[in-house]
């Protein structure tokens, strides 16, 4: 079941500067499995510990897997998968005294 | 030194949405093209608090869906620092990057940082955060 997966600026070096690449995985597991095997480091990248990092957002088509299954989040033919890293940030800790 | 041009009422928007947030931290992101913001998007703190700020992922990515779709492109995110300087902090430089690595996470984006130090008169700069440096990036309010 081929899925396409939007690759990040930051992971584009892993796919010799494709923006897009296609993988045939059932769940969002098996795309990080599959993606290691095509682009090897890109697991380590994703994930920590088999569970997609901290300020790492995964949306499978509009999606956000954190409110489906997560890493066991099945997927479907003709499914887009954005992998898009979070948006964060603050203040000075040491101004507020 | 680099240089982001944004309408002065653009600058006002991005102000009016930080003191509305105050004392927590607010953010946004700005889109436009080759270097000059057509439009602002005042966006919700997933975590507010007052120093720290997260956007809200399907918000995040609604916007940034509507940025492309509009035929612009992500070249700012702002947000707030209720309390301190305008300038990036330890947090701010961390999350710029891919997590471990100094693969910034957004290229070419410039960080709009609003100091509500004294909130009377807001102080807004610009800085790029990229290759393990930070750098200041000249506002033309115009």
């Amino acid at each position: 079941m081929p899925v396409k997966v939007r690759i990040p600026t930051p992971l584009q070096k892993l796919t010799d500067g494709r923006t897009e690449v296609e993988v045939d995985a059932s769940t969002v597991h098996e795309m990080l499995d599959l993606l290691e095997r095509d682009y090897p480091g890109m697991r380590e990248r994703l994930s920590e510990g088999g569970k997609i990092r901290r300020f790492i957002n995964i949306y499978v088509n509009d999606e956000d897997i954190r409110f489906m299954n997560k890493e066991e989040t099945r997927l479907k033919d003709g499914d887009t998968v954005s992998i898009v890293p979070a948006i964060a940030g603050g203040g000075w800790t040491a101004c507020l005294s | 030194m680099a240089l982001l041009r944004i309408p002065a009422e653009d600058v006002r928007k991005i102000i009016d949405h930080c003191k509305a947030a105050y004392p927590d931290e607010a953010c946004g992101m700005l889109a436009g093209l080759d270097g000059s913001v057509k439009k602002v998007y005042c966006m919700k703190n997933a975590m507010p608090g007052p120093v720290y700020y997260e956007m809200d992922p399907e918000e995040q990515f609604r916007v940034m869906k509507d940025i492309r779709a509009a035929g612009l492109e992500l070249i700012g995110i702002f947000h707030s620092h209720p309390s301190s300087p305008a300038h990036p902090s330890a947090t701010d430089v961390e999350r710029a990057y891919w997590p471990g690595t100094l693969y910034p996470n957004y290229p070419g984006v410039v960080y709009v940082i609003v100091s509500l130090m004294d909130m009377s008169r807001p102080v807004v700069k610009g800085y790029s955060i990229e290759q393990g440096s930070v750098n200041e990036v000249e506002l033309l309010s115009e």
